[in-house]
C-alpha cells in the first residue's frame, strides 16, 4: 500500500469544498426554547491545563453570536472542568446532559472524558465532536468523533514517515503507557507494520512518566536504533533530548507526537543538535499562513493565545456550527445527532482530512499530519504538504 | 551481562537523587521526629522558584540562591505548622499531617507551575564527568552523589561532636525535657526544617533537568526517598545513602530486563518490603506504648 | 450485649432507609446520580475508617484495593460470568482481601509510620501496574451490565443504598464484638491488647482484610455506576485525598463516612456552580485534615458532641439515669477451679538493660489461690518482673513457669491465653470503648449478667458507661475487674491502688484478698500502700536493687530491720515528695 500526498491542487479543492458546504446550508434551523445549549468536558485543572481547547470553541461561538447567531439562534456554551478525575468528569457530563440540556458536545480537550463518558453520551443520545481526543476511547466509540488526528494515528504516521522519508532502517518505539493505552499503541504500531510490510525493530511499552530516562536511551543506542519514536508529553520531550545530549548519543532521529508540539519545548531546547521531528494534528499553529487565517482572526478577536489546542476547539466548534446550520427545523439533541450521523464529509483548510461523524462504531476521520523539525529553538515545517495515511480499515 | 552493567550505571543518577532525599528524610526524623511526606514537594517549591526567576531573565548566580532560600522558607512554613500544633503529637499523627499537607501542596504547586507545562530547566552542572560501561555519568549525577555523601558525613559529625547536635538529639527524643533544660526548642526545630528545605531544593535543582520536571513528579520522589530512609531504619544516614543508591541501581537494572521493566515502578515498594521484613523481624511491640 | 448492637444497627438501618426514601422521592435524576456517588465514596471511606480510624494503621493505598475490586468486576462482566453484578461485586471485594492481607503482613511488624510508607509505596506500584491494563471491555465498548432491577439511576441508587446499609449494619455488629474492641485496643496500646490475650497480628490482619473487602466492594459498585473505569479512578492521589478527607471527618463513624462522601462528591459540584477552579478541593481537604488533626477531634465527633449538648439541653434532665433499683448482690458464679500447688514460679530471673542489671537471680513463688505481695522501693525491679513473667521482655535469663509448665518461648499473647494476666501501672484502656466492651475484651465469652456482677463487686460504673466518661480512679478498678473477670490461674496486679483515696484503697484491699476465694485465681500484687498489702497478702516478697531481700508472712517481713531500712526510709521520702 502506498500513502498519498495531497498536492496544492487538492488544497484548492479543500477551500472549494468548504465554500460548497456553506452554500448548501440554505434550510434554516429554528430554536423555540431560547439559546442552543452546547458544552464540553475538559481537563482544566489538575496535572494538565487543556483549557485552550474549549476556549477556542467558545471564541467561535461568541463570534457567531455576535454576528446574530445561526439563523438567529444564539449558542450558549458551557465549559466544564474534570480535574483529570474520572468522578468529576462523570459528574460534569451528567450536569451538561441532565441540567444544561445540551444538544451536543464540541471542543472538549480532556485526558479522560471519552473513556469515562462515551457510554453516557451514547445512552443519552448525545454526540461529542471532541476538540482534542487523547484517550483511546475517543477513537473507539460510536458517540465520539474527534477533530484531531490523535496519538495513535500519529504513531502510525510518524513511523511511516521515518521509514519512507527519513529512510531510517531500524525503527524503535518507546511508549509511556497511561490509563490503559497499551492496546491502542500496540494497534497503531501493528497498523504500520501491516501497511509497510516491515517489522518494528524494538518496541518498549515501559517508559516511565517520571524517572530517569537514561537506561532507555542507552537501550535504544545499544540496539542500534536509527529512529526512536515516543509518545512523551511536553516536559518528557525536553527531558529525553537533554538526556540524549548528556549521554552524547548521535545518529538517532527522534520522533514525537503532537503532544510535544509547543513553543515551550522548542524554547527549552535552543542548542540541541539532535534531529527532532514531530507530527501535528492540524496546520502547524506556529505558521501564520492562509490555512490558519480564519482561526488566527478568531483567536485575535477573542484575545486568546494561539496554541494547537485552540485549533482543536476552533475546528470542533466550526464543525458543530456548520452542522446546526444545515438542520431544517428545531435544533434539538435528536436533530443534531441525526445530522451528524448522516456522515457528510466536511472540509476545512486547517485540517488535512475531511471530517466525518457518521454512524460507524468508531471514528478516526483525521488521517493527515504535517511533520515539523526542531531548528535552533523553533519548530519549522518540513514540507507544505500534508502527510496522509490511507484510511484505516 | 555487559548490558546489565550498563543499565546499572544508568541508574546511578536516580540513585543519587533518592539517596540525598532519603538522607534528608532521616535528618528531619531524627531531629524533629517527623516522617515528612512533603520533603520532595518542599524541594520542588524551591526549584520552581529558581526556574521562574531564570525564565524571567534573572541570572543563575542569583536565581539559585533565591530558590534555595525559597525552599528553606517553604520548609519553615511546614515546620511552623508542625511545631505549633503538633509538637506533642504521636509520630503517626505527624506523618498523617504531612501526608495530608502533600495533597494540598501538590494541588497548589500544579496550579502555580501550570501543570505539566514544560519549563526551561537550566543545567546547573552541565556535561558528563566520565564514561563507564558505555554510559556517560553526568556531573549532575556525580554532584548529587557527592552532596549526599557530604551531607551524610557532616550531619553525622555535627550530631556526634557539637553541643548543638547534642541538644538537637535531646530535642527529638524528649521535647518537653529539652525545653526544661533551657534549649530553645522551637527555634532549633525550625532551623532543622530550614536546612532540610535548602538542601532538598538544591538537590532537586541539580537533578530536575534529568527528570520529568513537573511539580507532581518531583513531589512524588518522596516515595523512593522514604523507601531509602526506611532502609536506614530512620536512624542510619549511611544505610539510607546506600539504600537510595541501591534502589536507583536496581531500577536501572530492571529497565534493562524486558520482563521486569514494565513493573519497575513497583521496585521501591518491593525493596522496602523485603528490607523491612528482614530488619524488623525481631521487634514486636511499639516502643512507646 | 447483642441487644445494644441490634439496637444501634436498627437505628443506623432505619435512618439510612428513611434518608434513601426521601432522596428517591424528592430529588431530581441528576441529584440522585450525585448522591449515589456520595454513598459509593462513603463505602470506601468506611473501609479506611476501619483500618486507620479504628485500628490506627495509616493506609495510603485504599483506592488500590478498590481498583482490584473494580477490575475483577470488569473481567467478570466481560466474561459474562453467571450471577450478575451483585455477585461480581462481592467476588471483586473478596479478590481484594488477599491483597489487603499481603499489605497487612508488614503491619504485623511495622509500626504506624513505616506502614504509611509501605502503603504509599504500594499505591505507587499499583499505579504503574494498573496503568498498563485497560479496563476490561473498554476497547470493545462493553459497559458493566447492571441487573435489570437496578438499571436506572434511581434503581442503581437503591442498590448502592442497600449495600451501604448492609455494610454499615455489619460494621455496627463487628465494632461491638470482641474483634472490634480488639482493634481499638491495638490502636490504643498493642501491649495492653496482647496482655488480654488478643493476638495483635490477627487483629491487624483482620482489619486489613475486612477493610480491603469493603474497599473492593466500593470499587465494584463504582464499575457498575460508571459502566467503565480508568486507572485515574484509583491512583495514588485519589488514595491520598481519601486519606485527608477521612482524617478530617472521622471515617470510622457512619455519619463521618457519609459526610466525607458528600464532601468529595459535592465539592466539585459546588466549585463548578461557583465557577471556581476544581483544584481548590484538594487544598480544602488538606487544610481541613490538618485542622482536624490539630484539635484531635474529627468533624463527626464535633457534631456528635454539639448534638448531644443540644439534646441534653432540650431534655432538661441530666442523662445520669438514676438507678434506684436495690442493690441486690448479683451472683458472681462459682470460682474457677485451677490446678492446686504452686501456680506461678519464678526462679533465677535475671534481666539486663545494656550494662545495668535490673534483676539479679530473683526467685519467687505464688501458690494457687493465694495473694502474694511484691514490694520494694521505686526502681527495685518490680514492674520488670511483671514484664518478664507476662512475656513483654525480649530476653531474660532464668525461668518462669505456670502450674509447673515453663513459659519460655511463648509470646505475651500466648501467656495471657494460658492464664497469666496482668494490669498496668498506668491504665491503658481505649477510651472509645464502653465499660462492658472492655470487660468482654478482657474476659472472652463472659455472660452479660456476670459482667454486671463483677463490676458491681468492684464498685465500677455500669457496663453501658463510656470509658471516656469514667474518672481515672474508676478506670484502674475497671482494669482490675477486667482481668479478674477472666478468672485466670494467675493475676499480676501492678499498683492497682495508685490514685485511689485511702478508704478506697482499703476497700480494694478487701476485694483483692478475697479474689482467690471468689474467683479462684492466684494474685501477685505490687503495691506501695502498706495497709493494703497487709490486708490482702498472705505472703510478701521484698525487692531492693533487683534482688530479693526478704520473704515470708507480712508481719514478720515488714518488721524485719533490713526491710525497714531499705524500704521504709524511701517510703517516707516518697510521701514527702
Amino acid at each position: 500500500m502506498k500513502m498519498l500526498f495531497t498536492r496544492p491542487a487538492a488544497l484548492a479543492a479543500v477551500t472549494l469544498g468548504s465554500c460548497l458546504l456553506a452554500g448548501t446550508a440554505m434550510a434554516a434551523p429554528t430554536c423555540e426554547d431560547g439559546a442552543i445549549q452546547v458544552g464540553s468536558v475538559s481537563t482544566i485543572t489538575g496535572p494538565v491545563d487543556f483549557s485552550d481547547g474549549p476556549k477556542g470553541a467558545k471564541a467561535v461561538f461568541d463570534q457567531i453570536n455576535e454576528a446574530g447567531g445561526i439563523s438567529g439562534c444564539k449558542i450558549e456554551y458551557t465549559m466544564a472542568d474534570d480535574k483529570a478525575d474520572p468522578q468529576v468528569a462523570a459528574q460534569a457530563a451528567r450536569d451538561l446532559i441532565d441540567n444544561k440540556n445540551v444538544v451536543a458536545l464540541a471542543g472538549g480537550a480532556s485526558l479522560l472524558d471519552c473513556a469515562v463518558n462515551a457510554a453516557t453520551y451514547k445512552r443519552n443520545g448525545v454526540l461529542s465532536v471532541q476538540g482534542v481526543g487523547v484517550d483511546p476511547m475517543c477513537f473507539n466509540a460510536p458517540s465520539v468523533s474527534p477533530v484531531n488526528v490523535g496519538p495513535y494515528t500519529l504513531t502510525t504516521a510518524m513511523l511511516d514517515y521515518a521509514d519512507k522519508e527519513l529512510k531510517d532502517e531500524k525503527l524503535c518505539a518507546f511508549f509511556i503507557i497511561l490509563g490503559g493505552t497499551q492496546e491502542a499503541y500496540a494497534a497503531a504500531v501493528a497498523r504500520w507494520e501491516k501497511m509497510s510490510g516491515k517489522k518494528i525493530h524494538l518496541i518498549d511499552m515501559t517508559l516511565p512518566l517520571q524517572g530517569d530516562l537514561t537506561p532507555y536511551l542507552i537501550k535504544a543506542r545499544d540496539n542500534g536504533c536509527d529512529a526512536v519514536l515516543t509518545n512523551q508529553v511536553e516536559p518528557g520531550v525536553v527531558q529525553m533530548i537533554n538526556t540524549a545530549d548528556a549521554q552524547k548519543i548521535e545518529g538517532i532521529d527522534w520522533l514525537f507526537l503532537a503532544s510535544g508540539y509547543t513553543e515551550g519545548v522548542a524554547k527549552a531546547l535552543p542548542n540541541t543538535k539532535q534531529p527532532v521531528y514531530l507530527g501535528t494534528e492540524w496546520e502547524p499553529y506556529t505558521e501564520a499562513n492562509e490555512a490558519n487565517g480564519d482561526w488566527m482572526k478568531t483567536m485575535d478577536k477573542a484575545g486568546l493565545p494561539k496554541t494547537a489546542f485552540s485549533q482543536g476547539g476552533y475546528l470542533a466548534a466550526k464543525v458543530l456550527a456548520d452542522t446546526i446550520a444545515s438542520i431544517e427545523g428545531p435544533v434539538t439533541r435528536e436533530s443534531v445527532s441525526a445530522k451528524l450521523m448522516e456522515g457528510k464529509a466536511m472540509k476545512y483548510p486547517i485540517a488535512g482530512s475531511e471530517y466525518v461523524f457518521g454512524d460507524a462504531a468508531k471514528h478516526a476521520p483525521m488521517q493527515a499530519t504535517k511533520v515539523m523539525k526542531l531548528n535552533a529553538g523553533k519548530w519549522e515545517p518540513i514540507s507544505k504538504d500534508w502527510y496522509v495515511l490511507p484510511a484505516a480499515e | 551481562m555487559n548490558s546489565l552493567l550498563t543499565s546499572a550505571v544508568a541508574g546511578l543518577s536516580a540513585g543519587g537523587a533518592y539517596a540525598i532525599l532519603g538522607v534528608c528524610a532521616i535528618f528531619t526524623y531524627r531531629l524533629v521526629a517527623v516522617v515528612n511526606f512533603t520533603g520532595a514537594a518542599i524541594g520542588a517549591t524551591g526549584t520552581f522558584v529558581m526556574v521562574a526567576l531564570y525564565e524571567s531573565g534573572v541570572p543563575l548566580a542569583l536565581a539559585v540562591p533565591v530558590g534555595i532560600v525559597a525552599g528553606a522558607l517553604a520548609a519553615l512554613a511546614v515546620g511552623l505548622v508542625m511545631a505549633t500544633w503538633f509538637s506533642g503529637a504521636a509520630a503517626s499523627t505527624k506523618a498523617a499531617v504531612t501526608a495530608a499537607l502533600l495533597v494540598g501542596i501538590i494541588a497548589v504547586g500544579l496550579r502555580l507551575t501550570g501543570g505539566q507545562h514544560p519549563h526551561n530547566f537550566p543545567d546547573l552542572i552541565p556535561g558528563s564527568a566520565f564514561r563507564l560501561a558505555g554510559v556517560e555519568v553526568t556531573w549532575a549525577a556525580v554532584v548529587t552523589i557527592a552532596i549526599s555523601v557530604l551531607f551524610t558525613f557532616i550531619t553525622e559529625q555535627f550530631l556526634a561532636r557539637t553541643q548543638t547536635g547534642l541538644e538537637l538529639r535531646a530535642l527529638s527524643q524528649r521535647p518537653m525535657a529539652a525545653e526544661l533544660i533551657g534549649i530553645r526548642v522551637k527555634l532549633l526545630a525550625l532551623s532543622v526544617w530550614a536546612v532540610m528545605g535548602a538542601v532538598t531544593a538544591f538537590a532537586l535543582m541539580v537533578i530536575a533537568p534529568q527528570r520529568a520536571p513537573d511539580f507532581m513528579s518531583l513531589s512524588l520522589l518522596v516515595v523512593p526517598a522514604l523507601a531509602a530512609a526506611l532502609i536506614g531504619a530512620f536512624a542510619s544516614f549511611r544505610a539510607a545513602l546506600a539504600g537510595g543508591m541501591a534502589i536507583g541501581i536496581i531500577e536501572g537494572l530492571a529497565s534493562g530486563l524486558d520482563t521486569f521493566s514494565q513493573y519497575r515502578g513497583a521496585i521501591p515498594f518491593l525493596v522496602i518490603l523485603a528490607v523491612l521484613m528482614w530488619s524488623q523481624r525481631g521487634a514486636r511491640f511499639d516502643e512507646a506504648r | 450485649m447483642k441487644h445494644a448492637s441490634l439496637k444501634a444497627a436498627l437505628r443506623t438501618a432505619l435512618t439510612l432507609g428513611i434518608l434513601a426514601v426521601l432522596i428517591y422521592a424528592f430529588l431530581p435524576k441528576y441529584w440522585i446520580f450525585l448522591v449515589t456517588a456520595i454513598f459509593i465514596t462513603g463505602i470506601a471511606l468506611q473501609s479506611l475508617g476501619l483500618v486507620t480510624g479504628r485500628t490506627g494503621m495509616i493506609s495510603l493505598c485504599q483506592m488500590s484495593f478498590a481498583g482490584v475490586g473494580a477490575w475483577v468486576t470488569g473481567y467478570l462482566n466481560v466474561a459474562e460470568a453467571p450471577g450478575g453484578l451483585i455477585l461480581w461485586i462481592v467476588l471483586g471485594g473478596l479478590a481484594a482481601v488477599p491483597v489487603g492481607v499481603v499489605i497487612g503482613l508488614p503491619a504485623l511488624r511495622l509500626r504506624g509510620i513505616n506502614l504509611a510508607i509501605v502503603t504509599l509505596g504500594f499505591a505507587a506500584a499499583f499505579d504503574t501496574v494498573l496503568a498498563t491494563i485497560t479496563f476490561p471491555g473498554q476497547t470493545a465498548f462493553i459497559q458493566v451490565v447492571r441487573p435489570s432491577w437496578f438499571e436506572s439511576d434511581g434503581g442503581y441508587f437503591a442498590l448502592v443504598m442497600i449495600v451501604y446499609v448492609a455494610i454499615a449494619v455489619a460494621l455496627e455488629f463487628v465494632n461491638r464484638s470482641r474483634l472490634g474492641a480488639s482493634w481499638l485496643a491495638v490502636r490504643h496500646s498493642e501491649r495492653a491488647a496482647a496482655a488480654h490475650g488478643v493476638s495483635v497480628p490477627m487483629a491487624k490482619l483482620s482489619a486489613f482484610a475486612i477493610s480491603a473487602f469493603i474497599s473492593g466492594v466500593s470499587g465494584g459498585l463504582l464499575a457498575g455506576y460508571l459502566g467503565t473505569l480508568v486507572a485515574e479512578n484509583f491512583n495514588m492521589m485519589q488514595s491520598l485525598a481519601l486519606f485527608a478527607v477521612a482524617s478530617m471527618v472521622g471515617a470510622h463513624f457512619t455519619l463521618g463516612a457519609v459526610a466525607g462522601g458528600a464532601m468529595i462528591t459535592l465539592f466539585p459540584e459546588l466549585l463548578r456552580r461557583l465557577g471556581l477552579p476544581q483544584d481548590i478541593g484538594n487544598v480544602f481537604f488538606a487544610v481541613g485534615a490538618v485542622q482536624a488533626m490539630s484539635t484531635g477531634e474529627t468533624i463527626s465527633e464535633t457534631w456528635v458532641r454539639l448534638g448531644s449538648k443540644l439534646a441534653s439541653r432540650f431534655r432538661r434532665k441530666p442523662a445520669a439515669v438514676a438507678e434506684p433499683e436495690v442493690k441486690t448482690a448479683r451472683p458472681l458464679g462459682t470460682p474457677a477451679v485451677h490446678q492446686p500447688g504452686v501456680a506461678l514460679e519464678v526462679s533465677g530471673l535475671t534481666v539486663r538493660y545494656g550494662n545495668v542489671l535490673a534483676l539479679d537471680k530473683v526467685s519467687l513463688k505464688v501458690p494457687s489461690r493465694t495473694v502474694v505481695g511484691l514490694i520494694g522501693p521505686n526502681g527495685a525491679g518490680k514492674s520488670t518482673t511483671v514484664d518478664a513473667i507476662a512475656g513483654f521482655l525480649p530476653r531474660y535469663e532464668g525461668s518462669v513457669s505456670l502450674n509447673g509448665g515453663p513459659l519460655e518461648g511463648l509470646l505475651a499473647t500466648e501467656r495471657a491465653r494460658l492464664g497469666v494476666r496482668r494490669t498496668w501501672q498506668t491504665t491503658r484502656i481505649a477510651p472509645e470503648l464502653t465499660v462492658g466492651d472492655y470487660i468482654r475484651l478482657a474476659a472472652p465469652g463472659i455472660r452479660p449478667a456476670e459482667i454486671e456482677a463483677v463490676l458491681e463487686w468492684f464498685d465500677c460504673p455500669v457496663p453501658e458507661a463510656a470509658i471516656a466518661s469514667v474518672d481515672a480512679g474508676s478506670r484502674r478498678l475497671i482494669d482490675v475487674a477486667g482481668v479478674v473477670a477472666a478468672r485466670p490461674p494467675v493475676l499480676l496486679l501492678d499498683e492497682p491502688a495508685a490514685g485511689q483515696s485511702y478508704a478506697e484503697a482499703l476497700k480494694l484491699g478487701d476485694r483483692i484478698a478475697s479474689i482467690p476465694e471468689v474467683f479462684g485465681s492466684a494474685v501477685l500484687l505490687i503495691e506501695h500502700d502498706m495497709d493494703l498489702v497487709r490486708k490482702a497478702c498472705s505472703d510478701i516478697t521484698v525487692f531492693d536493687f533487683g534482688r530479693v531481700i526478704a520473704n515470708g508472712a507480712p508481719q514478720t517481713v515488714l518488721s524485719s530491720p533490713i526491710v525497714q531500712k531499705a524500704y521504709m526510709g524511701v517510703e517516707l521520702e516518697e510521701q514527702v515528695a
